[in-house]
């Protein structure tokens, strides 16, 4: 198994681009962030109205932001993967290694894991579509602002964990 | 100048800051500072969005709701901001990048709140009711601007020399990309 990791996870090829072109860490780094704007920009304003903040909106309109959300976390997911893959154009270290011992990267992927089983709660449970119709003024129901607001929590332990993970290198 | 800077550095906050191996020091600080862009840039972009035309069915008024939430993040990043220039004020004073990204900030901010008057101001019945002005929408596209630059400006302050540059370059070439695939995007799903 780790022999598997270990290949999968060290991609030569991005390690040899981002030593190549001096520019494509830190645009990377950039995108990243960019990505954490649209996420919260989309996911979390999303996640605050179904909380009960602005109510006057209906939830139907406020989901068109949830693609650009999306798009955010495509963002992060791409450039994550590149620090990841590509790790050795930046520190002399295995991906592998790291991501064993990393206490931080580790709490990142496990509050990420945790935001990907929230959101799928929020669809098996029906509180999806139990939003769904809620016009101005309407309150969610009691799960559904549970999810909401345990998403919006998970997504920033993400961003506070991804933040430490230079501590723990 | 220099003495009064290195005294800072100096005092003790930002020394325990800089040197304590408590993640409560300078990482959580640097944390504080992405929460704070992430509400400050992600909500207030939102607003610009549905001022220039996207979101058409999200009524305008019940976003002042989420001005408070967008001031908290500016207060946040003002305070983690100074926290983290005093952990190293000459490096940050003597680098051009750096007053690119204050510069930025300070222009972002003055459209935000044009863009904030246009939109939320006047007779809060009729908000929702009345055209978007040319100058908000001036406004909103101003803002965004001046968040990218921003944003990009203060991650390259990590940085020196002629890469900064580049990755400017590189990152305008990926917005441009977006900007067109997005128009391409939408003419595709009208037609």
């Amino acid at each position: 198994m780790e022999s598997v990791l270990r290949y999968w996870l060290l991609w030569p090829s991005v390690v040899h681009f981002l030593q190549q072109n001096s520019w494509a860490w830190p645009l990377s780094e950039t995108l990243h962030f960019f990505g954490v704007n649209l996420l919260i920009g989309g996911v979390g304003l999303f996640d605050l109205r179904v909380m009960g903040l602005a109510k006057a909106l209906p939830i139907r309109a406020v989901r068109k932001l949830l693609p650009w959300g999306v798009f955010g976390f495509i963002l992060c997911v791409v450039t994550g993967l590149a620090f990841v893959t590509g790790l050795q154009a930046n520190i002399p270290a295995h991906p592998y290694d790291v991501i064993m011992s990393d206490l931080w990267l580790q709490l990142k992927l496990v509050f990420m894991a945790l935001a990907g089983l929230n959101l799928l709660a929020f669809y098996l449970t029906g509180m999806s579509r139990a939003v769904d119709d809620l016009g101005p003024g309407e309150d969610a129901p009691q799960l559904a602002k549970i999810i909401a607001g345990s998403s919006l929590f998970f997504w920033l332990m993400v961003i506070y964990f991804g933040r430490l993970i230079p501590d723990g290198l | 100048m220099w003495e009064f800077l290195a005294s800072i550095e100096n005092s003790a906050f930002p020394t325990w800051v800089r040197e304590t191996s408590s993640i409560f020091g300078y990482y959580t600080v640097l944390a504080s500072h992405t929460f704070g862009m992430a509400f400050l840039v992600g909500l207030s972009s939102v607003v610009a969005a549905r001022a220039l035309g996207l979101f058409p069915d999200m009524p305008l008024s019940p976003m002042q709701k989420f001005v408070p939430l967008i001031m908290v993040g500016f207060w946040v990043n003002l305070v983690s901001g100074l926290i983290l220039i005093s952990l190293s004020p000459k490096n940050f004073f003597t680098n051009w990048d750096f007053w690119l990204k204050m510069a930025a900030i300070v222009c972002a901010i003055v459209a935000a709140r044009s863009l904030r008057a246009s939109v939320f101001g006047g007779d809060p019945a009729t908000i929702d009711k009345r055209p978007i002005s040319a100058s908000a929408k001036t406004s909103a596209v101003a803002m965004l601007a001046f968040w990218l630059v921003a944003v990009t400006a203060g991650r390259l302050t990590a940085y020196a020399g002629w890469v900064r540059e580049e990755t400017a370059v590189a990152v305008v070439v990926f917005t441009v990309v977006a900007l067109v695939a997005h128009e391409v995007w939408v003419r595709v799903a009208a037609t």
